[in-house]
């Protein structure tokens, strides 16, 4: 993070990309968007572009590895090489490893893995363009691919980042503001429980400015809910197509 | 009208009455899949989507993917792989089964039909081989439909399945896992293939016996 | 993955210690373990402390080399921290790649001390886009009983304190000492069946639902925040407990940090 005099990120009581403090990007969503996985969601957060996968529950390997009481969530998130400006180098790094974990436990709270011992449930999340925010991009789209999935949970997790930005303490940070902003707050919640189920920040913020910024991110997950909810609602009143598939594979 | 829950999404307050899909917290009833709420009988959320979960007495569709004397190791489409142990057939012809000659019974990729014989606590499935039902071989083919569709195409006491029998003239079985068995005329093959991908897109909605039957008789007609 | 392994039974029985009010070393639930800390230790880092926090231990080496600079960045120096959890510390830790808890123990701390403000990255530039320092915060774990992630960021603040610029060897000629604008302290917590306790033994982080680390600067303000743990906690414990870090680095910082500079 630097400070970067030149930038006006705040002009008059609007942002660079000329959303209010409190407004999200534009959101788009899709479920069932691929057909070898067992459930799947694409997810437009503003720029970003995200798609996750999930397979399973299946069979957990490697088997020392196994919960003998409950299925084992393995979530990964990658970003393809051509998500950024600057070609990222393909595979997983210390980032992507750190992020993987974090939305791991974002979504442990509400999948009810001990309907399925020992087996796992596997979350691929790839990034295909990133403009700031697709932790929390990725943590909605499996959210949903969960559910189109059919693996049992107690509710969705909406995820949205907030951020400090020109001395302002703003909604979800774009490419911009994340990387000349004074803060980036992430966090994950069950929007129907108001329960939190990740929260990470780095930057500076005081302490009242974290718990505005934290009520202003829990407002912004019950839209997203909203959001999610309608698209799996329409889903099916859309008369998507299910999966018919040769068996044997 | 049918009513679209998503996990989490709160159905009944009748907690007596809570069945599969759903679970109870402080009295109430919420859905823990993405499916359609019956609430005929126990009040119950039908999932779109999902694994096969083996409970005992099932008759489902397995693949050898294993031999590890005593047994045959097969997927049947769950999370769980299964097993036949030796046991189950080693009467046939009379004669015992040898070490290294299990692949001469059952080889590796065998389909086979098989009744859930017991699932323990730790998900170790014993499996019954159903002998007198032959998977894969001759003209067929076998597909695969989330296992929440199959009652749809069975549907009620038989009839859904029934009507596909007579209309497509093919052999078809349904196991509980899914995994459909389709015998006959190629071109008949393909008609119940098709249907079964109707029932199973429009499994939520109403009247869809009607419709599947107006559809086989306008395919009828047009023959 | 701790959570897993440990037995039900260790679970219960600190469990049931906290609901009786007790902790298995005695503490109260927001007193940390008795801390030591040792400066400048290691002659062949440039910096170093050693930190315990009751039978945690963990060292800290800063490493200053001269390298070049990110292209996006021509003009600042730049800052590597790396976490080892070597199986010597833990029957848990196992050999090879950095794995998920070693990687969130680096990034948690690197990201204090880089939210602060603590290293000023333009002071390590030598020669614009050409020659920078290279500074390397290295966390060896020595022991570990729980809460790593404290006793790392707090060697790692006391290492740069005392870190002596290797000119000499690089044939360069320049300031002796590194300035440490800042003390961010890392505080954490873990939630265990609603009770809030301070500096978690390896015993309580496996029998908590959820752990949070609050680093927070001289100033009071947070400079890095991190939930691990796979539970959700509601808002208003998330709020206390972000009081409370903030409450507890103050003191630590008092009797640790402020050295005369």
């Amino acid at each position: 993070m630097k400070k970067e005099g030149e930038i006006e990120f705040i002009k008059d009581g609007k942002r660079v990309d000329g959303r209010s403090f409190d407004e999200l990007r534009n959101i788009k969503i899709d479920v069932g968007v691929l057909k070898r996985a067992d459930g799947s969601c694409y997810f437009e957060l503003g720029n970003n572009k995200v798609l996750a996968a999930v397979y399973g529950p299946r069979e957990m390997h490697p088997r020392h590895a196994q919960d003998a009481k409950m299925a084992v969530v393995k979530f990964r998130y990658n970003m393809a090489p051509f998500s950024v400006d600057d070609r990222k180098r393909p595979g997983p790094d210390r980032r992507s490893v750190e992020i993987s974990k974090v939305s791991r436990e974002a979504l442990d709270p509400v999948i009810l893995r001990e309907y399925y011992p020992k087996a796992a449930i596997e979350v691929y999340v790839e990034i295909l363009q990133s403009d700031a925010g697709t932790r929390t991009a990725g943590i909605n789209a499996a959210s949903v691919a969960l559910a189109d999935a059919g693996v049992p949970m107690r509710d969705l997790v909406s995820s949205v980042a907030v951020g400090k930005v020109g001395g302002e303490i703003v909604l979800d940070l774009n490419a911009v503001e994340d990387n000349y902003g004074e803060a980036d707050m992430p966090i994950a919640m069950i929007a129907r429980r108001n329960t939190i189920t990740a929260l990470q920040m780095d930057g500076n913020l005081t302490k009242d400015e974290f718990e505005k910024g934290l009520k202003l991110a829990m407002k912004a997950c019950q839209q997203i809910y909203e959001l999610q909810r309608t698209a799996l609602i329409g889903r099916y009143n859309k008369g998507e197509s299910a999966k018919l598939k040769d068996s044997g594979t | 009208m049918y009513k679209i829950v998503i996990p989490g999404d709160f159905v009944s307050d009748d907690a007596k009455r809570a069945g599969e899909g759903t679970y109870v917290e402080e009295g109430k009833v919420y859905a823990t899949t993405y499916g359609v709420v019956d609430d005929k009988g126990d009040i119950r959320v039908v999932a779109f989507n999902g694994k096969y979960l083996p409970t005992r007495g099932d008759v489902v569709i397995g693949k050898v993917i294993e031999i590890s004397f005593p047994y045959w190791i097969v997927d049947i489409a769950s999370p769980y792989e299964a097993r036949i142990h030796m046991s189950e057939i080693s009467t046939r012809g009379g004669k015992r089964i040898e070490f290294g000659d299990m692949n001469t019974i059952l080889d590796l990729d065998d389909l086979v039909a098989v009744n859930v014989l017991n699932v323990d606590a730790l998900m170790r499935i014993d499996l019954g081989l159903k002998e007198d039902l032959q998977i894969g071989r001759g003209n067929g083919r076998l597909i695969e439909v989330p296992p929440t569709k199959v009652p749809r195409i069975i549907g009620r006491k038989g009839s859904m399945i029934r009507m596909l029998k007579d209309k497509c003239n093919c052999f078809i079985f349904v196991a509980k896992n899914g995994r459909i068995w389709i015998k006959g005329k190629t071109k008949d093959i393909k008609l119940a293939s098709e249907v079964i991908l109707m029932i199973t897109n429009e499994a939520h909605t109403s009247g869809l016996t009607d419709r599947v039957a107006e559809f086989l008789d306008s395919v009828k007609t047009e023959r | 993955m701790g959570l897993e392994i440990m037995d039900d039974v260790r679970k219960d029985f600190v469990r049931n210690m906290l609901s009786e009010g007790d902790r298995e070393d005695g503490r109260g639930f927001r007193e940390y373990r008795e801390i030591s800390l040792k400066r400048d230790i290691m002659n062949k880092a440039e910096g170093s402390a050693c930190v315990k926090l009751g039978d945690t231990e963990v060292l800290v080496g800063a490493k200053l080399e001269v390298g070049s600079p990110f292209p996006d960045s021509p003009t600042e120096g730049v800052l590597i921290t790396n976490a080892e959890l070597v199986p010597l510390a833990s029957p848990e830790f196992e050999s090879g790649p950095p794995n998920e808890k070693s990687i969130q123990l680096a990034r948690v701390v690197d990201r204090g001390i880089r939210g602060s403000g603590v290293i000023d990255l333009g002071k390590l530039c030598i020669e614009e886009g050409e020659k920078v320092w290279i500074l390397f915060l290295d966390i060896h774990v020595l022991d570990n009983n729980g809460n790593l992630v404290d006793a790392a960021a707090l060697g790692a603040i006391a290492a740069l304190q005392n870190i002596r610029v290797p000119n000499e060897k690089y044939g360069l000629t320049g300031e002796e000492t590194l300035q440490v604008h800042d003390t961010p302290v890392a505080v954490t917590m873990v939630e265990i069946d609603g009770t809030i306790v301070v500096d978690p033994t390896c015993n309580e982080e496996n029998a908590a639902t959820n752990r949070l680390t609050v680093i927070s600067n001289a100033d009071g303000s947070l400079s890095g925040l991190q939930k691990t743990g796979s539970y959700g906690m509601k808002e208003e414990t998330i709020v206390e407990m972000v009081e409370l870090g903030i409450e507890k680095a103050g003191e630590i910082r008092e009797k640790f940090l402020n050295v005369p500079s």
